[in-house]
């Protein structure tokens, strides 16, 4: 019980607003006008003016492509016409948004902290996923032939078929009950797009043992939401969802050096430490949103938080046991594997709309055959499993 | 095989010299021993500065490894499939290179490799290919 100091901050600050914008193929749309759109929606989806925002914390931007000028908080700042008393960017992808909107929050020194992703990354062509035209090598690794996060993930996920039993076999499961979650959302890029076991079984590997179903989506677009006080939240015009925990980590270690890749990895201290602050246990979870840049990332994610031991993920994720009308609902608007990639933001804003109520055709609940959410787990990772948030949110 | 050439950096001068002769050489830690990998002015177990150079035997496992069906840049489509691995030496370090070898699915991790090395322009570039004790 290292973390129960954590516990004052237990329900104190909330998630009030939501910004979606146009997302999937959206061609014609600089990344900063995603960022503009995204900001502005969240804004005013909490009842708010852009005064009251004093603290603005975008995600990572990779370079900008073409002639686009880059995305720097700044110039999002100057564009939202806001200007922040703490302004900040992430590079490199530490998931620290959360935890350092709450800390700011604590300390006084913001009221409304605005945090965003936006990117063209679709129509622009970026490159991490699709075969592509890649930019001329940087460092060692492009000498062998290791061209980023698709080859990395799946070093991670061959070590783990090797020490614990995993594979296809188990990452199909996960793939196909995302898709019929994707199926109930419109805005998700795989919406009407069914995928069966043997759809899967039959695409070809990308890198081995990773196929394209295994990886999340390229999108244009932007997500963003709003955190301040439970107090002031509930003047506002949103039902109220609280953070009713919140815990990081960084292993750090980069893939090729790294032997946490197949477990415990960042998820097991980070989840302890939420856990610990919102004082409940995995009994309590209603639904996951959990951070899935791949397949196995949702697997290895799920098995660290202990919802069942290394290897036994294939029972876990069988017969729809994650699916809609499952008994624990996973990645409920598609996911960053079917619906669109907004790095965390993705999986974190659909627990809010879920909690909410505003969740549409995927809404949990008796129509869907679910409980109606209460309490949500949300994870979000990033670099090669080298940082991991875990963000328990709940209705009040 | 080889379309890149090695980008040697301050820290990683000395390692790119040494495979001109061929020799697989690492920083070793005067104080506690640890051999590192990436090269770095300090030990990260123990934060000496005191070190001395090994010289691999350039014998290890496989620790993982990837089969790339696609090429992510032009230059390696001609090399298709080719395995990305992560090689555990004896003396410690997990390095990055390429196993070779005309049938990847005989690969698996924890299966012994040694060195080869593959001439391109100046450099030596190290390579690992399976083989039984
Ligand atoms: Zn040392």
């Amino acid at each position: 019980m290292k973390y129960t100091h954590l516990k004052k901050l237990r329900d104190k600050y909330a998630i009030v607003g939501v910004g979606y914008t146009p997302q999937g193929k959206v061609p014609g749309r600089s990344a900063l006008s995603f960022y503009v759109e995204a900001g502005i929606n969240a804004i005013k989806d909490a009842g708010l003016k852009k005064e009251d925002i004093d603290g603005l914390i975008c995600y990572r931007q990779f370079p900008a492509i073409s002639n686009e000028p880059e995305a720097t908080p700044y110039l999002v700042a100057q564009l939202l016409g806001i200007e922040p008393t703490v302004l900040s960017q992430e590079s490199y992808c530490p998931r620290h948004h959360f935890v350092q909107a709450v800390s700011l929050l604590e300390a006084g020194f913001c009221n409304y902290v605005l945090i965003i992703y936006a990117d063209n990354a679709l129509s622009g062509r970026r490159m991490f996923i699709e075969e592509a035209t890649h930019p001329e090598p940087k460092n060692d690794n492009y000498m062998y032939g290791e061209f980023g996060f698709v080859g990395d993930y799946a070093l991670a996920a061959r070590r783990a078929m090797f020490e614990f039993e995993t594979g296809p076999n188990t990452w199909k499961e996960i793939a196909v009950s995302q898709r019929k979650w994707a199926n109930l959302n419109p805005n998700a890029t795989m919406y009407n797009k069914p995928l069966t076991y043997e759809d899967y079984l039959n695409s070809e590997y990308l890198i081995e043992p990773f196929r394209k179903l295994d990886a999340s989506l390229i999108s244009d677009g932007g997500r963003a939401c709003i955190v301040t006080s439970v107090e002031r939240a509930k003047d506002l015009k949103n039902p109220v969802v609280s953070i009713m925990g919140i815990g990081e980590a960084n292993p750090s270690i980069d893939i090729h050096q790294a032997t946490y890749i197949t477990g415990p990895t960042g998820a097991k201290k980070a989840s302890q430490m939420a856990f610990e602050m919102a004082d409940i246990t995995l009994n309590d979870i209603d639904a996951c949103e959990i951070y899935d840049c791949f397949t196995y990332t949702v697997e290895i994610t799920m098995q660290d938080y202990g919802f069942f031991k290394p290897g036994e993920g294939k029972d876990f994720f069988k017969d729809g046991f994650t699916a809609p009308g499952g008994k624990l609902p996973v990645n409920t608007s598609g996911g960053l594997l079917s619906e669109a990639y907004f790095m965390g933001l993705t999986p974190i804003t659909e627990a809010v709309m879920q909690l909410m109520g505003r969740a549409e055709k995927r809404q949990l609940g008796v129509a869907i055959g679910n409980k109606k959410p209460e309490i949500i787990l949300c994870s979000d990772n990033g670099g090669v499993l080298q940082t991991h948030a875990t963000i328990i949110l709940r209705r009040l | 095989m080889n379309t890149f050439l090695p980008t040697p950096t301050a820290d990683t001068k000395f390692f790119w010299e040494a495979t001109q002769n061929k020799e697989l050489k690492f920083q070793k830690c005067r104080n506690c021993g640890h051999v590192r990998w990436p090269a770095s002015i300090a030990c990260p177990e123990c934060h000496s500065f005191d070190f001395e150079y090994v010289i691999s035997k350039g014998i290890g496992k496989i620790y993982s490894f990837v089969v790339y069906n696609v090429a992510f840049h032009e230059a390696f489509k001609q090399n298709l499939p080719y395995v990305v691995a992560i090689i555990e030496l004896e003396e410690g370090p997990h390095i990055l290179s390429n196993v070779i070898t005309n049938n990847p699915a005989e690969l698996r991790c924890e299966m012994p490799v040694k060195i080869i090395w593959e001439s391109y322009e100046n450099y030596n570039i190290p390579k690992f290919k399976p083989f039984e004790n």
